[in-house]
């Protein structure tokens, strides 16, 4: 059976719309202009266990909002939703001890204390034995490296330090399914290849399922072999990253997303007179 | 599982990572201890300049409509007792909000596997505030003295109920104010109003007009916050209708609350931060 397995996932926001100056202030206290944004519109998205999926999309074209559904932090407006045996935002607090989240413009951890009274209170709130949570601790120290800063508090660490910390502390439980929310974004190359080393590895050795938003193409070439765009709310294509070259007759990434975001779809010829210099 | 079993095993749970956020906590302000000790002192303070209000205006009459001033003192104790526990726990309700529904703290809330009320609380807590628990007993063991109170047996027991009724009040009120912010989606400047109104639960009620007395008593019921349960300590039978009523008004209100607040995150779930 699927591990995550949405159908017709739907999320309606209903928009206020201030008016202009102090009569529509005046106005707007007596009658408010509303305004539906369908931020996620009807999409499907099946995954199977231990599959890596980069799922992108220009700002605003409503990858977080999925993410925060199959989380559980959001309830959707329409369709269904049934993660690792849950549906998510139904069986909350049971369904979030088997997964792991990253927001990389949020920290999870907590501001003031050391990164290591983080994790022992996570160990706690999870349930963690204490074997298994020094067996892992060594473990994503190998890689991830954090042990010379493990003792200071997350807000005296660099952005980069801070993700290391955070990829931690989201798999400390040992999730099913990991989801992160732009891990990469703002660090430098090496933080990046070392987050996507480490991604690489658990993946591949612990069997987690990692769904990840990006806007670095970078991140799904070196992880990702299936790929999810979406872009006004709809899924404009999902299957891997093979495929997707292949529909193109290309494989620049790069060049192939920004025609999905303007709007052309393989078969049109408005995108190959502009293939751009990259690839020539 | 029973479904009894496993919220019982829930509960406990719960109460085991309490004491795991309180030594974090702990930790914590020993990294910041001219930070504790700023709240500890700042806190005393206010009591003492409470206290000396009260103690010189004395000086000047013998009784204000037939209250002495050890009663006054020892309702001031009284209150003080569940005043502590509510600064030390729930202060920060008022964080609500701002912090976590505008600023979308809740989202982290939300995806971990415990109760978002609870994690709210644990998150915000002061523990160091509850010295005026400690200072309001000093000051109802001292003024009861003074008035020549003889406690029986059953006053201990009596107080716990009654400082847990009136803690519970404070805990409905807060959460209530707080539940707000998932449709106001920012403060309303309520909490202060608020606050300083629960201050005229530490005064007699006979001494409010008619509309007053209504109010703290059937809409914001501070005076189950103190007032009324101190009367009955210092014997004061009269009031015992309205004493005993204290913990049912608690519950109640926190009931009330907490359902608010459950339709407040499902708000917050439909609708994004």
């Amino acid at each position: 059976m699927a591990l995550i397995e949405a159908r017709g996932l739907t999320k309606e926001f209903r928009i206020f719309r201030r008016r202009e100056g102090v009569m529509g202030a005046f106005r707007d206290l007596f009658q408010r202009d509303y305004t539906t944004l369908r931020a996620v519109d009807g999409i499907d998205f099946v995954v199977a266990e231990g599959e890596m999926v980069g799922y992108i999309g220009a700002n605003g074209a409503g990858k977080s909002t999925t993410i925060k559904m199959l989380t559980g932090i959001l309830v959707p407006t329409a369709g269904s939703v049934n993660v690792n045996g849950f549906i998510p935002y139904k069986e909350r607090e049971k369904y979030t001890r088997g997964i792991g989240v990253v927001f990389g413009q949020r920290s999870q951890l907590w501001w003031d204390i050391a990164v290591i009274e983080s994790f022992k209170l996570l160990r706690r709130i999870y349930n963690v034995s204490q074997e298994e949570f020094k067996a892992r601790l060594k473990k994503f120290d190998d890689i991830l490296e954090f042990g010379s800063f493990l003792h200071l508090p997350v807000r005296k660490l660099s952005l980069g330090q801070r993700m290391r910390c955070d990829l931690t502390a989201a798999l400390l439980h040992n999730p099913a399914i990991l989801f992160l929310d732009e891990p990469t974004i703002g660090l430098d190359v090496l933080g990046k290849a070392k987050i996507r080393e480490f991604l690489k590895e658990i993946n591949s050795e612990s069997k987690t399922t990692v769904i990840l938003t990006t806007h670095d193409l970078g991140d799904i070439e070196a992880l990702c072999p299936r790929v999810a765009i979406i872009d006004k709310g709809k899924m404009l294509y999902d299957g891997s990253v093979d495929n997707l070259y292949a529909q193109w007759g290309h494989d620049k990434m790069e060049d192939i997303v920004k025609k999905i975001y303007e709007g052309c779809k393989p078969e049109q010829y408005c995108m190959i007179e502009n293939w751009g210099d990259t690839h020539a | 599982m029973s479904k009894q079993s496993g919220f019982r095993q829930d509960a406990a749970n719960h109460i085991i990572i309490f004491f795991h956020y309180m030594a974090q906590y702990i930790k914590t302000k020993m990294a910041y201890r001219a930070d504790f000790f700023i709240y500890v002192f700042s806190d005393l303070l206010q009591q003492s300049v409470n206290l000396v209000f009260i103690l010189v205006i004395f000086t000047k009459v013998p009784a204000i409509k037939g209250w002495t001033r050890d009663q006054i003192l020892f309702i001031y104790g009284f209150f003080l007792i569940p005043f502590g526990l509510y600064s030390g726990f729930l202060n920060h309700l008022f964080d609500v909000p701002e912090k976590y529904v505008l600023e979308g703290e809740l989202d982290r809330v939300l995806l971990r596997p415990l109760n978002a009320w609870f994690q709210v609380v644990v998150e915000t807590m002061n523990p160091e505030l509850l010295i005026g628990t400690l200072t309001g007993i000093v000051i109802m063991v001292y003024s009861g003295n003074a008035m020549g109170l003889v406690p029986t047996w059953w006053d201990f027991p009596l107080t716990l109920v009654l400082v847990f009724g009136a803690t519970m009040i404070y805990a409905g009120v807060y959460t209530f104010l707080a539940s707000l912010g998932f449709w106001t989606e920012g403060n309303m400047g309520l909490m202060p109003m608020v606050y300083n109104l629960s201050n005229y639960g530490r005064y007699p009620m006979t001494i409010y007009r008619g509309p007053v007395r209504f109010i703290l008593t059937w809409v914001l019921p501070f005076a189950f916050a103190g007032f009324y349960p101190a009367a009955i300590l210092m014997h004061r039978y009269e009031y015992i209708g309205y004493a005993l009523l204290t913990p049912v008004i608690g519950i109640l209100s926190f009931v009330f609350a907490y359902r608010f607040w459950v339709a407040g995150i499902r708000r917050y779930r439909g609708t994004g931060s």
